[in-house]
């Protein structure tokens, strides 16, 4: 059978409409939710704020009953960098770990050196870790198979 | 004396005829395209030496061929047979593909989409020409231009064409600057070519984290049957961007997709026997599939167009042609023929968007076909 008659046999029409219009639903929606991750994100990461300085408040009522007081750092709105997200702190503290290694070692320093030491330290994940320093260009290179800190 | 003679008519040169030979040019040109062109080199080099291997005439019985029983070729092919290999390269694919381009302009996932019309155009056509449906979206899936998801399909719809499927699929990939330029420019104005693209938003790496997981759930939700492709791509992808795993990532993206690949691209070139391979329908296949890449193409351009008429913000038509999911030759055709109507015009990133989608919605395609027609 050959022609339009095949076509109609087989339900090729259907078939063709059904399976373009499947294909357009599910990256139509795939699209959608990714053009909506970011603001997701956000509202995750500022509840998950919201939720932190309740417990902080929570605590410093606690605290007072009992006669004690938090110290000034950890206090909302004291801290010295109060709108800091908590990735953040926790990228600087990761730096700030691998400038106390390569400041024993100098500048330009050796990665398979400061890999080494950094596991010998137990620091957690050193290969990715220094991985991400390097996308995110806080380590560079010096174009001598060696690397400095960018900042 | 008689041993002499026994032994002579066993051998290649005697047992050949004009289908072998004409299957060795076939191999010598893929051989000669991919070495000395650099067109495709990665598929079409073994893809070549598979046919000139395939090909070359045997005493039937004594378990050689891919296609007799426990011949060491056969259990190679096993691999293609049973859609192991295309998985595998998806999971290597999802370790190498950066998503932050689509992440950061997500209106360009509909030219992906929009470029998978040469699929379903094709499935008409195929059918139309007397095919049966099977064999009609295994043709169809050419127009996807995806290497893998191409013989996934093949092999679970019509096994009996993956060797003229598989290589017009690659052999159409490695013709990308031979076939997309011409329609590019036949349907795009040069004022088109020279929209630039604006800059996209910066993408946080939580969103590449999370986005492998939405991908599975939404696409493999929806169609369950592009679990073997999608799955192992989105769980590639997940590999590299979790930052915790990067070794297992590398190791996906190099030595896991090389070996696939050459296993891959070799079987499927031996599996051309000139006596299977050289038929009518095989003739048909690759005319059909010419037919699938070009509507592909074209109706991604055009899809582009008819966005551009509701959108503030225009995007250039030319990315259009990138929602195949040629990784990265049609994006770099994109590319440069953007730069040849502005030298300054950077569309590269924008085009890898539009691949990436075109891989996700060329697997889902593929897994629609095959739920339509189990």
């Amino acid at each position: 059978m050959i022609g339009l008659e095949n076509i109609s046999a087989h339900n090729g029409w259907a078939m063709a409409f059904v399976g373009i219009s499947i294909v357009f639903s599910g990256l139509i929606l795939l699209s959608f939710v990714i053009s909506q991750l970011h603001r997701i994100l956000d509202l995750f990461e500022r509840w998950y704020i919201i939720a932190n300085k309740n417990n902080h408040k929570n605590r410093k009522k606690a605290n007072k009953k009992c006669g004690t007081e938090l110290p000034a750092t950890l206090t909302p709105g004291k801290t010295a960098t109060p709108n800091k997200t908590t990735e953040e702190k926790h990228s600087e503290e990761i730096i700030r770990n691998y400038k106390m290694i390569t400041h024993r070692m100098g500048e330009p320093f050796s990665l398979p050196k400061l890999l080494d030491l950094a596991e010998k330290r137990g620091l957690n994940r050193p290969y990715s870790t220094v991985n991400m320093l390097i996308a995110s260009e806080d380590i560079v290179s010096d174009g001598n198979g060696f690397f400095v800190w960018k900042r | 004396m008689d041993l002499l003679m026994q032994f002579l008519t066993n051998t290649g040169f005697y047992l050949a005829d004009y289908r072998h030979i004409i299957m060795f040019i076939a191999g010598a040109v893929f051989l000669y395209l991919g070495a000395a062109k650099n067109y495709e080199p990665l598929l079409l080099i073994p893809i070549g030496f598979g046919i000139l291997v395939g090909n070359v005439p045997f005493f039937k019985g004594l378990g050689l061929g891919i296609y007799e029983e426990n011949s060491v070729l056969s259990y190679l092919y096993f691999g293609v047979t049973t859609g192991c290999y295309p998985s595998i390269i998806f999971l290597g694919l999802g370790a190498m593909t950066d998503f932050t381009p689509l992440l950061a302009r997500p209106k360009l996932m509909l030219l992906g989409a929009a470029a998978q019309i040469g699929i379903f155009f094709t499935l008409i056509t195929a059918l139309v020409l007397g095919f049966l449906p099977k064999e009609a979206a295994s043709i169809a899936i050419i127009g996807g231009a995806d290497g893998p998801t191409s013989i996934f399909l093949t092999a679970k719809l019509a096994p009996h064409l993956i060797g003229p499927v598989a290589i017009a699929a690659y052999s159409y990939m490695a013709l990308i600057p031979v076939i997309q330029p011409p329609i590019m420019r036949l349907l795009t104005t040069r004022k088109e070519r020279l929209i630039r693209m604006p800059e996209g938003r910066a993408v946080p790496r939580k969103e590449l984290m999370i986005f492998p997981g939405v991908g599975v759930f939404l696409c493999c939700f929806l169609a369950p049957a592009s679990i073997p492709l999608l799955g192992t791509f989105f769980f590639g992808n997940f590999l590299k961007e979790c930052g915790a795993t990067e070794r297992l990532a590398k190791t996906a993206r190099t030595t896991i997709i090389d070996t696939a690949t050459i296993f891959l691209g070799f079987t499927v070139g031996a599996s051309t026997q000139g006596d299977v391979f050289l038929t009518a329908k095989s003739v048909g296949i690759f005319c059909l599939g010419a037919v699938a890449f070009s509507i592909a193409t074209a109706s991604g351009i055009l899809f582009a167009k008819i966005m551009n008429l509701f959108l503030k913000e225009k995007i250039n038509p030319l990315l259009g042609a990138a929602g195949v999911s040629a990784v990265p030759g049609s994006a770099r055709e994109v590319h440069l023929m953007g730069q040849k109507a502005d030298p300054s015009n950077y569309l590269l990133m924008d085009a890898m968007a539009c691949n990436s989608s075109g891989v996700i919605g060329s697997a889902i395609a593929a897994g629609v076909l095959w739920s339509f027609l189990i």
